[in-house]
C-alpha cells in the first residue's frame, strides 16, 4: 500500500541521535531515507543498551529502534570521490537533513543543494556566532537551555532529563521544519537552506520558563517536586505508588474535592486562596492521603478522572507497556530484526489509517552497492571506490 | 514578512495551555494562516484571570492578556473568540470550516464530538480537510475523556520515574512539560503528512495524535532497557554509565553549576590539560583509559570540582572546551540572555503588546534562507481579529456587532470580583 510520503527521498548524514530521529518519521510514513555512514558508523550505532548486552554496531536499542526502514550506505564525505557519490546519490532528493561541525556544512550544503535538495542542518550553536565550533554533547546542550537549571531543587545540581530526550526534541525540530520545506519544494518548487540551532530548538520551544523572568523579573521557585501553595501538583503516595497530579487550579481543586467525596472543602475559607492553602497544606492531607492510600494508582487514575481532575499514574516502563490504553491502540509494535529476532519498540506518533510502517535498521552499508548501482557507478567503479576505503 | 513556506495553507487552531497553541505559531512562523479559535466565555487556562504567581508583565491591563506563558505559544496567528456551545456559533464555524485546509483541536477526547464537530460532520462540510484531534492519550482507546498537563503523560510513559535525583523519594521529582513540546513538533509533521495524503487521493483525512505516544518514541534506551533485557531503567541522574567524568559540577558563587563530560581519550587529554594536569592523560596513568576512569568515578568527579568550585561557571566552561573537552555552564533565565552566542546571533526578540509593553521573547526555533521567520504577530488579545476574520467570512460590521451582543463572540473575560 502507499503511504503518505511515498515517492520523498530524504537523505540523512552525521549519525548522530537528533538526525536519525528527524528522518525516523519520514521513512516510517513510506519516504526513502538514505543514510550516509561514515566507516565503522556514527553515534547513534554505539550507545547502549544492546541485544544480549553484546555492544555491536548493528544491535544497539537506539539504532533498532531510530534507524526504521532506513537505507544504509557507508561512505567517506571526507574524500572528494565521497563527495562526488554523495552529489549522484542526492540527485532527485528533496530533503536533506545533515547534522555535521559547521565547518563542513557549507561544503555539504553546497554538494545538496547543488542536487536540488532543501538542506537543515542541526548543530548545537548554529552555523556562525562566537560558539560556533564548541564541541557539545547531549547533557551539556541541554545545559544550555534553562531547563536543565529549573530542573532542581534550588541548592541541589541542575538535573538533566533522561538520555537523549533533548536530542530527540531537537530531532522532531528538524523533521517539522523538513516536511515543511519539502511541502513547499513540491508546490512552489523553492529549495531552502535551514539552520537548526539544538540549543535554540530547545530554548524556543515550551518547557521553559523564561517568559516567567522576562514578564516579571521572578523566577519559576525550584523547590521540590509538590507545590505547597497550588496544590495538589506532583507526585503523591497511594497503596501501590504514586501518582501526579498536573493541575491545581481552583477549577481543579474543586473536582478533586468533589471526586474524593469532601465537597464541603471547596468553600472552606482554610483552602479558599493560594495564601490560605499554603497555610493549610497539613489540613489538607489528613484529607487526601488517606483517600489515595486506599486505592491502587490506576484506582485513583480512573476515578479521580470521571471528575476530571487532572492526574495520571507514575508508572515505570513496563507498566506503560501493559497499559490498557496502550495495547488498545497499537503504542507498541514488534519488528522482525535480523540477526537479533523480534524487538519491541515504540508505535507511530500519530494515527492516520493504516499509514506507518516500522521495519528493521539496516545493517551497516547494507545497501551500498544497491545505491551506487541506481546512482550509475559500474561495478568496476564501486570496487574502485572500495578498494579506497571510500564506500564499505 | 515571515516565512513564505507553508503560504497558501489556512489553519484553524481550537486548542489551549501549550501543546496544541505552540503548534500554531510554528506554523504560523512558516507562512501559513493561522486563525486561533479562542473558547468564549470561558477563558483559557493559561490567561490569567487575577495577578497571581509569578510570570505577569506589570500594568493596568487586564491580567488575561499579561501572562508570560500565554504570550509565548501564541504569535503569528489571528485570535478569534468563538462560543461554539451557543447555537449561533454554528454558522460562522462552518464558514471557517469550509476555507481551511487544516483544522486542528486539543480538548479531552469526545469534547468536539459531544459539541457536535466531529470529523463525520466536519467532512461533510469540508471533504478536503485534514483534521487531527490531540489529547493526551489520543481519542481512541479507554481513557476517552481523561484529562492532563505535559507533567501528567511525562508520568505515565515512564519518564518521571527516571528523572529526579538517585535516592530521593518520588515526592522530591519535580513537574515538567516536555510533552508540550514533542506534541506540537508532532503537529506539524502530522499536518503536512496528512495534506500530502490528501493531495495524493483527492480526500480530507483524520489523524489521532495521542501526545503520550509522541513522547514514549523518544525514549528509545529507556524502553529497550526492559523490552530487549528485562531491566527496569533506574534514575541515572547526570552520570552516563560508559562515560567519565559526565556531570554538573560546583562552581564558584551560590548555587552556580557547569556540565563538563571527557567522551574520548582526546576529550579527556584537553580536560587534563585544561585542569593543570597533563600528565592524567599520559600512558600509564590510571585515569588515561576509558576502563581507568570508569574505575575511578568518584576520584575523576572529585579532582573535577577541585578545579570548577573556584571559578564562575562561564569561566571553567570556557576553559574546559578550549581544551578540546566538553562544559557548558548551566544557565539560569539572566544567564540565557546574556549568552554571547545567542546575542551575536540576535536571537532573542523585542515583543511589543499592547497591555504587556515590550518583553523579551526567545526566538525561533530555525532561521532559514532566504525567507526567514519574522515576529510579525505578537499574542493576540481576545478577539483581536473577529471583525477582519468574520468580515472574510462574510458578516457585515452590523452582524458582527450582534453576534457580540448575543455574546457568541467578545473582546473580554469576565474577572472575578
Amino acid at each position: 500500500m502507499a503511504q503518505p510520503l511515498t515517492g520523498v527521498r530524504v537523505i540523512e548524514i552525521g549519525g548522530g541521535v537528533a538526525v536519525a530521529a528527524a528522518t525516523k518519521p519520514f521513512s516510517d510514513f513510506g519516504a526513502d531515507v538514505i543514510k550516509i555512514e561514515a566507516p565503522g558508523g556514527g553515534l547513534l550505532r554505539r550507545l547502549a543498551p544492546f541485544a544480549e548486552d553484546r555492544p555491536h554496531i548493528d544491535r544497539g536499542a537506539y539504532h533498532m529502534a531510530i534507524d526504521t526502514g532506513k537505507r544504509s550506505v557507508v561512505l567517506d564525505l571526507e574524500t572528494p570521490s565521497g563527495l562526488e557519490a554523495l552529489a549522484r546519490i542526492a540527485e532527485g532528493a528533496q530533503l536533506a537533513i545533515v547534522e555535521c561541525p559547521p565547518s563542513q556544512a557549507s561544503q555539504l550544503r553546497g554538494v545538496l543543494g547543488g542536487a536540488g535538495a532543501s538542506v537543515v542542518t542541526i548543530t548545537p550553536h548554529g552555523l556562525d556566532g562566537p560558539f560556533a565550533d564548541r564541541t557539545e554533547n547531549d547533557t551539556s546542550t541541554f545545559a544550555w537551555t534553562t531547563r536543565m537549571h529549573l530542573h532542581a531543587i534550588a541548592g541541589r545540581p541542575p538535573l538533566r532529563y533522561g538520555p537523549y530526550i533533548p536530542a530527540m526534541q531537537v530531532g522532531g525540530t528538524a523533521a517539522a521544519v523538513g516536511a515543511a520545506a519539502v511541502w513547499s519544494l513540491e508546490h512552489e518548487g523553492e529549495r531552502r537552506d535551514i539552520d537548526v540551532s539544538a540549543i535554540e530548538a530547545l530554548s524556543g520551544n515550551v518547557d521553559t520558563y523564561f517568559v516567567v523572568w522576562s514578564f516579571s523579573g521572578a523566577e519559576q521557585p525550584r523547590t521540590g517536586g509538590q507545590s505547597k501553595a497550588n496544590y495538589p501538583v506532583g507526585n503523591y503516595r497511594c497503596a501501590d505508588g504514586y501518582v501526579m497530579f498536573a493541575a491545581g487550579g481552583e477549577r481543579f481543586f474543586a473536582r478533586l474535592c468533589e471526586g474524593m467525596g469532601h465537597p464541603e472543602l471547596i468553600t472552606d475559607p482554610r483552602f479558599a486562596t493560594p495564601d490560605q492553602k499554603a497555610l493549610h497544606w497539613n489540613d489538607y492531607m489528613t484529607y487526601l492521603e488517606p483517600w489515595l492510600m486506599a486505592r491502587t494508582k490506576q484506582q485513583v487514575f480512573e476515578e479521580l478522572q470521571q471528575y476530571g481532575v487532572m492526574v495520571a499514574p507514575t508508572v515505570e516502563v513496563p507498566d506503560f507497556i501493559e497499559d490498557p490504553q496502550s495495547i488498545a491502540r497499537g503504542s507498541l509494535v514488534t519488528v522482525e530484526q535480523p540477526d537479533v529476532g523480534a524487538i519491541t519498540i515504540a508505535g507511530p506518533p500519530f494515527h492516520l489509517d493504516a499509514a506507518w510502517q516500522a521495519r528493521p535498521a539496516p545493517a551497516l552499508g547494507a545497501h551500498t552497492i544497491e545505491v551506487l548501482d541506481a546512482a550509475g557507478y559500474s561495478r568496476d567503479e564501486q570496487a574502485a571506490l572500495f578498494r579506497a576505503g571510500v564506500t564499505g | 514578512m515571515t516565512s513564505h513556506v507553508l503560504a497558501g495553507l489556512r489553519v484553524v487552531e481550537l486548542s489551549e495551555v501549550w501543546a496544541g497553541p505552540m503548534a500554531g505559531s510554528l506554523l504560523g512562523d512558516l507562512g501559513a494562516d493561522v486563525i486561533k479559535v479562542e473558547s468564549y466565555p470561558r477563558n483559557s487556562q493559561t490567561r490569567a484571570l487575577v495577578d497571581v504567581g509569578v510570570g505577569m508583565a506589570p500594568g493596568d491591563g487586564p491580567p488575561y492578556e499579561r501572562s508570560g506563558i500565554h504570550h509565548l505559544p501564541n504569535r503569528n496567528k489571528r485570535n478569534i473568540t468563538l462560543n461554539l456551545r451557543h447555537p449561533d456559533g454554528a454558522e460562522p464555524f462552518r464558514r471557517l470550516v469550509r476555507g481551511a485546509d487544516v483544522l486542528y483541536e486539543g480538548y479531552s477526547a469526545g469534547t468536539v464530538e459531544r459539541m457536535g464537530w466531529g470529523w463525520e460532520v466536519l467532512r461533510e462540510i469540508n471533504p478536503r480537510l485534514v483534521m487531527i484531534s490531540m489529547p493526551g492519550w489520543g481519542k481512541e482507546g479507554p481513557y476517552q475523556g481523561y484529562v492532563t498537563l505535559g507533567s501528567g503523560l511525562d508520568a505515565s510513559a515512564g519518564h518521571t520515574a527516571i528523572r529526579g535525583y538517585p535516592g530521593d523519594p518520588p515526592e522530591e521529582t519535580r513537574s515538567i512539560y516536555h510533552s508540550d513540546a514533542t506534541g506540537a513538533l508532532t503537529l506539524l509533521f502530522a499536518a503536512l503528512t496528512g495534506l500530502r495524503q490528501r493531495d495524493a487521493t483527492g480526500e480530507g483525512c483524520f489523524i489521532d495524535l495521542s501526545q503520550i505516544e509522541a513522547l514514549a518514541w523518544q525514549m528509545p534506551g529507556t524502553f529497550a532497557e526492559w523490552t530487549l533485557l528485562g531491566r527496569r531503567p533506574e534514575k541515572l541522574g547526570n552520570v552516563d554509565p560508559h562515560i567519565v567524568p559526565h556531570d554538573a559540577y560546583r562552581a564558584a558563587g551560590e548555587d552556580s553549576w557547569v556540565f563538563v563530560a571527557a567522551e574520548s581519550d582526546r576529550q579527556w587529554a584537553g580536560l587534563a590539560q585544561a585542569l593543570g594536569h597533563p600528565e592524567w592523560a599520559e600512558p600509564g596513568h590510571p585515569w588515561a583509559t576509558v576502563v581507568g576512569r570508569l574505575r575511578a568515578r568518584t576520584e575523576v568527579d572529585a579532582a573535577i570540582t577541585g578545579f570548577t568550585q573556584h571559578l564562575l561557571a562561564t569561566d571553567a566552561a570556557d576553559a574546559i572546551a578550549a581544551a578540546g573537552a566538553i562544559a557548558a555552564p548551566i544557565v539560569d533565565p539572566p544567564g540565557h540572555y546574556a549568552s554571547a552566542q545567542l546575542q551575536a546571533r540576535d536571537w532573542f526578540k523585542y515583543v511589543t503588546s499592547k497591555y504587556a509593553g515590550t518583553r523579551i521573547m526567545p526566538g525561533f526555533l530555525w532561521s532559514i534562507s532566504p525567507d526567514g521567520p519574522t515576529w510579525d504577530r505578537p499574542s493576540g488579545l481576545v478577539g483581536e481579529f473577529n471583525d477582519e476574520v468574520f468580515g472574510e467570512l462574510g458578516y457585515s460590521p452590523e452582524e458582527i456587532a450582534g453576534l457580540e451582543a448575543a455574546g457568541v463572540i467578545g473582546t473580554s473575560y469576565a474577572l472575578p470580583k
